[in-house]
This record gives structure tokens, C-alpha cells and sequence, in this order.
């Protein structure tokens, strides 16, 4: 994987002024001739999304966006180029920003040149939206122009793990996870830096969806007595999160499961993001999912099992009738959940929207409340059983 | 405990005593539209002009009414001006046996319960104000009033007898009057002057010349230069004659005494006579459906309790048509058209005149104008204006509870391209008039303030604010085209430059690229301008076709003189070459 991402990341780093000048070329030659330029984006959207277990994550199809210059287009086109104009000299310098510097940036430029005035963003949505035009035109990952996202999520936790990261100036920091304690690693969303070895055999990987339960586990001492890699999701996972697991699955070829809750938004938005990629990302899913993730739980037979606190979906909630929805919606739409392969998890699907129920993760802690290693003997015992989807 | 009740009772029971109507009125003049001094001017002011304008409109006459309103000194009440206010018209007069009834007695009316669509109805509101100058400043109505066919006018003062409500004349003198007939009335009253807002005295008189566009209105207000609106219409409404009532609209009891009008004669006579839509059809279907055709053919008189009762509830089972809408009275298209422009500068406007319909059981005539005025411009974040009228009469005060006002909340005015927050007016520089005449508006209080909000009269509200606001719609389509293309050509002029220097930066291209890619964007743009000055095209053909149709009904001069500038007026610029030059960016 490192090699994979680091190798793309080599050439674009080179071809991206190149493809930029072409495309501003075609653009300006387009216009000497009176021509009306077309800027084609890849569609990222749940309609162009292709999903083949063999690839194992959401692809593009052929949909393409196309952006055709005219009065209303001209401002969004001005404010691209604008906005690429930053990009690439931020790739000529080396220099690294948020998307939220960039907006910052961008008002700068404004700031010193009041004929620039009406390129001006009236807040962040709009200039990331301009940020993520300019990737799906060129069809590159946002992190390739030097734009990365807050390294959010993917605490992680392990007595094995040795992660080797090369800096900027070419030295290496090697990172001995055993020797944190109970402090987790957090990794960077630049996963071609890193470089991963084991000091012993790790056995598995273990997501979990909170971040407050994975540290539980490890304070309880689930690393101390288990071979493995323990990471906490803190919700949808971040590019951060996706990167790092498919680094670990690549370098490492440990099985990783994923626990969490038992609802629609857990498994349509976090689980599928983790081992699928998303739809908005399409033309990133390759190198942020890890399609070897399994999902260990919960599941719904977990809650007759284990006698697991369960409840009703508040179908008042906006945000929860939202998310059965999106599961009808996902189960109707969404190649994933269609995929033959996945018939297990869209059978979970099904359930939920069948018997409104949910789950939570920490109903686990209900099963013995006076042994708070209960929650992992469940989890351990589950792997060891094959119980996951 | 035990030995004293009865004595109590009887105590409580010798106690107990009758109230005249004036003395129950004194002490609830906050019922009448007197509950605060603001309130107590405009509601004096208003009371007279409503007996001014129904003395005239009943005699046939144009009314010409004067009012002056003045601060004399400091009043008797708390925080309060001593305030004279004056009505005079030129109205028929008053005969001077009737002058204490009309000033000075309560329920003294011609016109209560008689069905006409008059402003004032009851009899009460004139003499309440009477009271309050009576009560704050210890004089009654200084009346003058000649009639044609007196030699000199009357001239006294009128107060009310409140223990017996009775009118009682003081100083009491013929005098010469420079006029033939007319009256004018003088109240000295307690109370503060508002003259701006809903609740003011300008929207007051206002929106009275709006709906009264035969009114010529002079006024000299506090601290105000004296203003003459003249009328726009030589046309005096003509009332229409009430209508028999419709049994459907009776209770038992007014059942009953309604036939002690008639007396002596055949039931099935009282009933045909007596009634709107009963006739002999009617009567055959009642003695099919089960009543006895004995009775019909009984004296009135004879009928004791349980015939009218039986009588009563087969005429109520009968299906009958819906009362008649002649009761009712419009001001016109055309006459609301002429009026709204005295209100300021319009700068374009709808009207609506549905025709009468029937709601809840009464006959109804919804009318509505839209305008927007030109110096207004300024508050387009403003909830627009809303002048509500029952018979004629502005309603000022508790609007949120008014049907007129939960009409205008609830129609989507947004897509007539009115801002509108949800559930609430639409927002703007916009007068929006309703006036709902009938011969029984049912308000929500005596004051005559809030329409009751029934289901069927907020629908046919709706339907008269819908038509307006797809007459208006077409004026505020036309001026958003013009506006996007506006928007569209600034878009141009602005982008257009960046960009091509945007992507020579890049490319580090040549000062000869930049011009030609120039050159070529505003040849692109250029043809996106005129396809959206085709549209602009179409939308004012399309008004313009609308204000023919409109001037048809309503006056050419009208139609092209309030509205926004003609299409072939609008000047599109053109998109022009940016000549600013290339600056270097830090």
C-alpha cells in the first residue's frame, strides 16, 4: 500500500502543474477561438458508483459533470483557477495547509488586491467547494495538492506495532507503540510516510466506532492480553482513519474487524465509508477503504444472545427517521449493500428497517456489569467464533 | 351563622337594581375602542367621519369632510393632552329632534340590525365618544347642524344622561351658517396623539380616502401642514337595499319575534313574505317532508310556542338556496385603482373585486389592492402594510387575530416573488388593502376591531389575495428579469477579466493571448446576455399584454402611468470591454 500510495503520489506531485497547464491551456485556447470550454468532472455521486467485491471498494463509472462556461458558470470558473493558482504554489513550495487555511489564504490575496474583491468566498463551504471542484476535475486526491484534512480519529493502541515515519527533511522517527502506555499513536492522513512493522505476530485489528470505548478496552487491558491492534473510529472515519486502516491491511495482512453500533448510521455511513470508501470520494475509495474489514457487531442476534439492551428508533428524531431512510434508501440504491457478497450486512439492513430497533456498542457492558472485561471477552469470543459478518 | 343567612339574602336581593345602557357603556369604555388615550383620539375621529360619510353616501350626496385635530393644554388624565377634535361634512344634516339620539343615546341607531352594509351599525359609537369627552373633560359634543330646509343652523352642546341614557342639549342657540346643510361635531377630549404606525392617525386617514374614492378630505393634524385629498371618483356607492333575512341565519327566538311584525296574517303569507329564499316550492317540500299544512294556514298571531317551534326546525332541515348577495356593496376596480394612488408614489399595483360570494351562511364582497410605493423603497426588509377594512371602516388595532391579516399569512407569496417568511406577511415596500363588506361581519368584540376568522371567509380571502398576487407577480417577474440580466452583465464585466488573467498567470502566456482570449470570452458572454434579454422580452410582452387587459377595465391612464417603466423603456447595457489594467498581484 505504501508503495502504491507513495508511487501515485510521486508521479501526480510531478504531472499536477503539468495537467493543470494543459487544462488551463485548453481553457484559454478555447477562448481565443470564441469557443465555449466544457470542464468535465468525475460524478461523485451514489448514481456513478460501481462496487465489484473483487476491487472491493466504490469506483467511479463513466458519469462525468460537465461545467460549461456561460454567465452563471463564470464566476465558480474564475474562482477554480483563482483557487489553483494557490494550489499550485503551494505544490511548488512544498508548503501544506488545511482547507480551512485555504479559505484564509485565499481572503489574503483578496485582502491585498481589491480588484480580486468579488472572487471573495462569503465563508469555508464555498471555497472547499471550489477545492473539490478542482480535484474531480483533475481527478486527484485533495491531499496530492497539499490540502489535508484535520488528522481526526484513529487513536490507536498496541504492544507490537513499530511505525516508521519519514519526515519532510528525508529522517525517519521510528514509534514504538508499547512504549505509549495508555496514550494512543495518532496517525497522520500522509499514510506514504509511514512504515509498519510488528515486534511479534499481531493477530487481529479491532475498530471500534468509539473512541471513548476503545480507550475503555485499553485501560481494562485488552493490549496488554491480546496480540493486536486496537484503534478507536471516532465516528465516520476520516480520510486519517481510512488510510491508516488500509495501511495496516496492506503492510501488515492482519484480519480487521470493526464493532459498533447496531443502526443505520453506523453501518451505512461508518462501516461501509471504512470498507467501501464513500460515494463523494470516489476517486479516492483505492486508497482510503479497507475492504478486508469485517463487521464483528452488533449484530442483531447479539441482542437475543447476549440479552442486550435494545430500543425503538425514535422515528420523531429527524436525524434517525433520516437514517432509516437512507438504509430503504442504501438497500434500493446503493451497489454495496446490492452486491450479492455483502447479502449479510444488507440482511442487517433489512433488520433495522424491519424491526426498528437499535443497539448500542456499550450495551455490551449491560451483560455483566460487575466485570468490566466482559465487553471484551464478547469481542474476543466473537472472532474466535467466526461470529461476524 | 344559620339566623342570618335568609336576612343576607334578602339584603343581597333589595341590591340588586337595573343599569341603563349609557351607565354600562361609562364603565366599559374600553369595549368601545376607548381603552387607551391613543386609542381614545382616533376612535373619536373615526366614529364621526363613519357618521359623516354613511349621512352623506344615505342622502346621495359626494362627501366633503373636514377634520382638525388640536392639543388645547394639558389634559385632566395622567400623561394626557387636552384634544380638540373636529368633523364637519357636508352631509344632509341632522333634524335638530333627533341631535341628543344621535349624540347622546346609546342604541339610538337607524341602522342597527336593519342589514345594510353601513359603516356604523349599533348606534353606540358616537355617543361613547360623547361619554369620554364628558367623563376627561366635563363638556359633551358641541354640535352645529342645518338641514335644507332650515334657516339657520343649530348650534349646542349634547350629553349624555348616563343614569337614564338620554341625550340632554345645553346652550342651545340658532345661528347663521355660511353653508346649506352639512354638520359639525366637537369633541374636547382627553388623550395623546399618534399619528405614525398601524394605530396611527395618517394610516387611519389614509386608508379611509383608499376605500372612499368619492371622499374629498381635508385634515390639519398637530404639528402637521393642512393636506386636501381630493376625490377621484364623482360616483356615490349606492347601498344596497337589505335583503329579507334567511331563516338559516335565525335562532328560535328571532324566529318568533320576527313574526310579531306581521301580526295578523297566514303563516305560509309571513313566511314567503318575511323570508328570502322561501316560496311556494319550498313551502309544498316542508308539508312533504312532514309538516303539518294546517299551520301554514294559520294566523301568525294564533301560533303559539310549539308551532313556531315546528315550523322552526322543518324549515331548518329544508335544503335552501344560499341567501342573496345583492346586500353587498363594492368600490370597484377601477375606483380602488384611482384611490391607491393617493396613497404616495406607486410604483405599480393589482386589484381585485371578487364577485359577492357567500360565507358562512352571509353574503360577502372581498376586495383587494396591492401596491408597491416608490418611498417606500427604502424598508424592503419591512413586513409590508396591511390595511384591513370591514364595511368600509379601517381596522386598526389586534391584527394577529384578524382574519384578513391569518389570510395574508397563509398564502405562499413567494411564489409571486414577495419575500415571505414561513407563516408570517410577506416583506416589502408594499400596501397590501383588504376590504370585506357585508351586512353581518361578525367581529370578534365591540370595537369592531378583528374580523372572526371562519374557515369559509379566509378561503374566500385567499382566492381574492391569490388573483392579486398573480397580477402582481407579472410586474415583479418582468423587473427579476432585468434584474438577472443586470446581474448577469455585472457577472461578465467582473469574472470575465479574472479569469483570462487568472489563466495567463498560469500558463504565463503572452499579452497578445490575453487580449484575444478576452475578446473571445465577452463574444461568448455576450450571446448568454441576449438570450437573457429574450427572456426580459417575453416577461414584458407578457406584462404588457396583462396591463392592456387591465387598462380595458380600468382606464388607460391608469394602468400606464402607475406601473413601472414600459418595456421598450428598459435601457440593457451592453457588456463592455474591461479597460482596466493588468495589476501585478502581491
Amino acid at each position: 500500500m505504501a508503495g502504491l500510495m507513495s508511487g501515485r503520489s510521486k508521479k501526480l506531485d510531478d504531472s499536477i502543474p503539468k495537467m493543470s497547464k494543459e487544462l488551463c491551456n485548453r481553457l484559454l485556447s478555447d477562448l481565443e477561438r470564441a469557443k465555449r470550454p466544457v470542464l468535465y468532472a468525475t460524478k461523485c455521486s451514489l448514481d456513478n458508483a460501481i462496487y465489484n467485491h473483487k476491487v472491493g471498494y466504490l469506483t467511479p463509472g463513466d458519469k462525468k459533470v460537465a461545467t460549461e462556461l456561460n454567465v452563471s458558470s463564470v464566476k465558480k470558473m474564475s474562482r477554480a483557477i483563482f483557487m489553483l493558482e494557490i494550489l499550485l504554489r503551494n505544490i511548488d513550495t512544498g508548503a501544506v495547509n488545511t482547507k480551512r487555511e485555504l479559505y484564509y489564504i485565499s481572503k489574503g490575496y483578496i485582502k491585498h488586491d481589491s480588484k480580486l474583491k468579488p472572487l471573495d468566498f462569503a465563508d469555508q463551504d464555498e471555497s472547499d467547494e471550489i477545492i473539490d471542484f478542482i480535484c474531480e476535475m483533475l481527478e486527484i486526491y485533495r491531499e496530492e495538492v497539499n490540502c489535508f484534512a484535520n488528522d481526526r480519529g484513529g487513536q490507536t493502541y498496541s504492544q507490537q506495532l513499530v511505525v516508521t515515519e519519514t519526515l519532510t527533511d528525508g529522517d525517519t522517527a521510528v514509534i514504538d507503540l508499547s512504549m505509549l502506555g495508555t496514550s494512543p499513536f495518532q496517525p497522520k492522513n500522509r499514510p506514504q510516510n509511514l512504515k509498519l512493522s510488528a515486534r511479534k505476530k499481531i493477530d487481529f485489528g479491532l475498530v471500534v466506532e468509539s473512541e471513548g470505548t476503545a480507550n475503555t478496552l485499553v485501560a481494562n487491558g485488552f493490549t496488554k492480553r491480546h496480540n493486536c491492534i486496537l484503534m478507536g473510529a471516532q465516528g465516520v472515519p476520516s480520510n486519517a482513519v481510512r488510510g491508516w486502516c488500509k495501511l495496516i491491511q496492506d503492510q501488515l495482512k492482519i484480519p480487521l474487524y470493526f464493532f459498533g453500533d447496531l443502526d443505520a448510521y453506523t453501518l451505512q455511513n461508518i462501516y461501509r465509508t471504512l470498507k467501501a470508501g464513500s460515494a463523494a470520494s470516489l476517486i479516492r475509495n483505492s486508497d482510503y477503504s479497507a475492504p478486508d474489514v469485517r463487521f464483528l457487531g452488533v449484530l442483531p442476534a447479539d441482542i437475543k444472545k447476549y440479552d442486550l439492551n435494545d430500543y425503538p428508533v425514535k422515528e420523531s428524531d429527524p436525524q434517525e427517521s433520516r437514517a432509516l431512510k437512507k438504509a430503504a434508501d442504501a438497500l434500493k440504491n446503493d451497489p454495496f449493500f446490492q452486491d450479492k457478497r455483502n447479502k449479510g450486512l444488507a440482511e442487517i439492513l433489512n433488520w433495522l428497517l424491519k424491526n426498528k430497533r437499535r443497539c448500542e456498542q456499550q450495551a455490551f457492558f449491560t451483560v455483566d456489569p460487575k466485570d468490566p472485561t466482559m465487553p471484551e471477552k464478547i469481542i474476543v469470543d466473537k472472532i474466535k467464533r467466526g461470529d461476524y459478518v | 351563622m344559620a339566623k342570618q343567612a335568609p336576612k343576607q339574602a334578602t339584603k343581597q336581593a333589595a341590591g340588586i337594581s337595573t343599569s341603563s345602557t349609557a351607565e354600562y357603556f361609562s364603565k366599559n369604555l374600553q369595549q368601545v375602542g376607548f381603552s387607551s388615550q391613543t386609542k381614545a383620539v382616533l376612535t373619536t375621529l373615526k366614529e364621526a367621519v363613519d357618521n359623516s360619510l354613511d349621512a352623506c353616501e344615505e342622502h346621495g350626496i359626494l362627501p366633503e369632510v373636514n377634520v382638525t385635530i388640536e392639543k388645547v393644554g394639558p389634559g385632566s388624565l395622567k400623561n394626557s393632552d387636552s384634544i380638540r377634535v373636529r368633523v364637519e361634512d357636508n352631509g344632509p344634516g341632522i333634524d335638530p329632534d333627533d341631535v341628543p339620539k344621535v349624540f347622546g343615546e346609546y342604541l339610538a341607531s337607524s341602522k342597527f340590525g336593519r342589514g345594510k352594509c353601513s359603516r356604523g351599525q349599533q348606534g353606540i359609537g358616537i355617543s361613547a365618544a360623547t361619554t369620554w369627552a364628558q367623563l376627561t373633560s366635563a363638556t359633551g359634543a358641541r354640535v352645529i347642524t342645518k338641514t335644507k330646509n332650515m334657516r339657520k343652523a343649530l348650534s349646542c352642546m349634547v350629553e349624555v344622561d348616563i343614569k337614564h341614557n338620554k341625550g340632554v342639549v345645553k346652550d342651545r342657540q340658532m345661528i347663521d351658517w355660511d353653508r346649506p346643510n352639512g354638520s359639525s361635531v366637537e369633541f374636547l377630549v382627553d388623550g395623546r396623539v399618534q399619528l405614525n404606525g398601524d394605530a396611527g392617525l395618517l394610516n387611519y386617514l389614509a386608508a379611509t380616502t383608499l376605500v372612499n374614492p368619492h371622499l374629498t378630505l381635508t385634515y390639519k393634524l398637530p404639528e402637521q401642514e393642512p393636506v386636501r385629498v381630493e376625490r377621484v371618483s364623482q360616483t356615490i356607492p349606492e347601498i344596497p337595499e337589505a335583503t329579507e333575512p334567511h331563516p338559516h341565519t335565525m335562532k328560535l327566538g328571532e324566529f318568533i319575534a320576527h313574526s310579531h311584525l306581521f301580526g295578523k296574517v297566514k303563516v305560509k303569507s309571513w313566511l314567503k313574505e318575511g323570508f328570502s329564499r322561501i316560496h311556494e316550492g319550498v313551502l309544498k317540500d316542508l308539508v312533504k317532508n312532514g309538516l303539518n299544512a294546517n299551520l301554514l294556514e294559520k294566523s301568525v298571531d294564533g301560533l303559539n310556542e310549539v308551532d313556531f317551534k315546528a315550523i322552526f326546525v322543518a324549515i331548518q332541515n329544508e335544503k335552501l338556496m344560499a341567501p342573496s348577495t345583492k346586500s353587498v356593496l363594492s368600490i370597484g376596480e377601477e375606483s380602488l385603482a384611482k384611490s391607491i394612488q393617493r396613497l404616495g408614489a406607486v410604483d405599480f399595483f393589482a386589484v381585485v373585486s371578487r364577485k359577492p360570494a357567500i360565507c358562512d351562511f352571509k353574503p360577502v364582497q372581498v376586495e383587494v389592492a396591492i401596491a408597491r410605493l416608490l418611498d417606500k423603497a427604502a424598508e424592503a426588509d419591512e413586513p409590508v402594510q396591511v390595511l384591513r377594512f370591514a364595511n368600509r371602516v379601517p381596522l386598526q388595532f389586534d391584527k394577529a387575530a384578524c382574519a384578513i391579516v391569518q389570510s395574508i399569512e397563509s398564502v405562499n407569496w413567494r411564489s409571486y416573488g414577495l419575500a415571505q417568511s414561513k407563516d408570517s406577511v410577506p416583506s416589502g415596500p408594499y400596501i397590501v388593502a383588504v376590504s370585506v363588506v357585508s351586512p353581518f361581519i361578525k367581529f370578534k368584540n365591540a370595537s369592531k376591531e378583528t374580523i372572526d376568522a371562519s374557515d369559509e371567509l379566509v378561503a374566500e380571502l385567499r382566492l381574492a389575495l391569490i388573483q392579486a398576487g398573480q397580477k402582481l407577480s407579472k410586474h415583479i417577474r418582468r423587473e427579476d428579469k432585468a434584474n438577472e440580466l443586470e446581474e448577469k452583465i455585472r457577472h461578465i464585466e467582473q469574472f470575465g477579466p479574472m479569469l483570462v488573467e487568472g489563466l495567463c498567470r498560469i500558463l504565463e502566456a503572452p499579452e497578445s493571448r490575453k487580449k484575444k482570449a478576452e475578446d473571445g470570452l465577452l463574444k461568448l458572454l455576450g450571446r448568454d446576455a441576449q438570450a437573457t434579454e429574450a427572456e426580459l422580452n417575453k416577461a414584458s410582452e407578457v406584462l404588457k399584454a396583462h396591463q392592456e387587459k387591465e387598462s380595458e377595465k380600468l382606464g388607460e391612464v391608469l394602468v400606464g402611468g402607475a406601473t413601472a417603466a414600459r418595456p421598450d423603456e428598459i435601457e440593457v447595457k451592453k457588456p463592455k470591454r474591461s479597460n482596466a489594467k493588468k495589476e501585478a498581484r502581491a
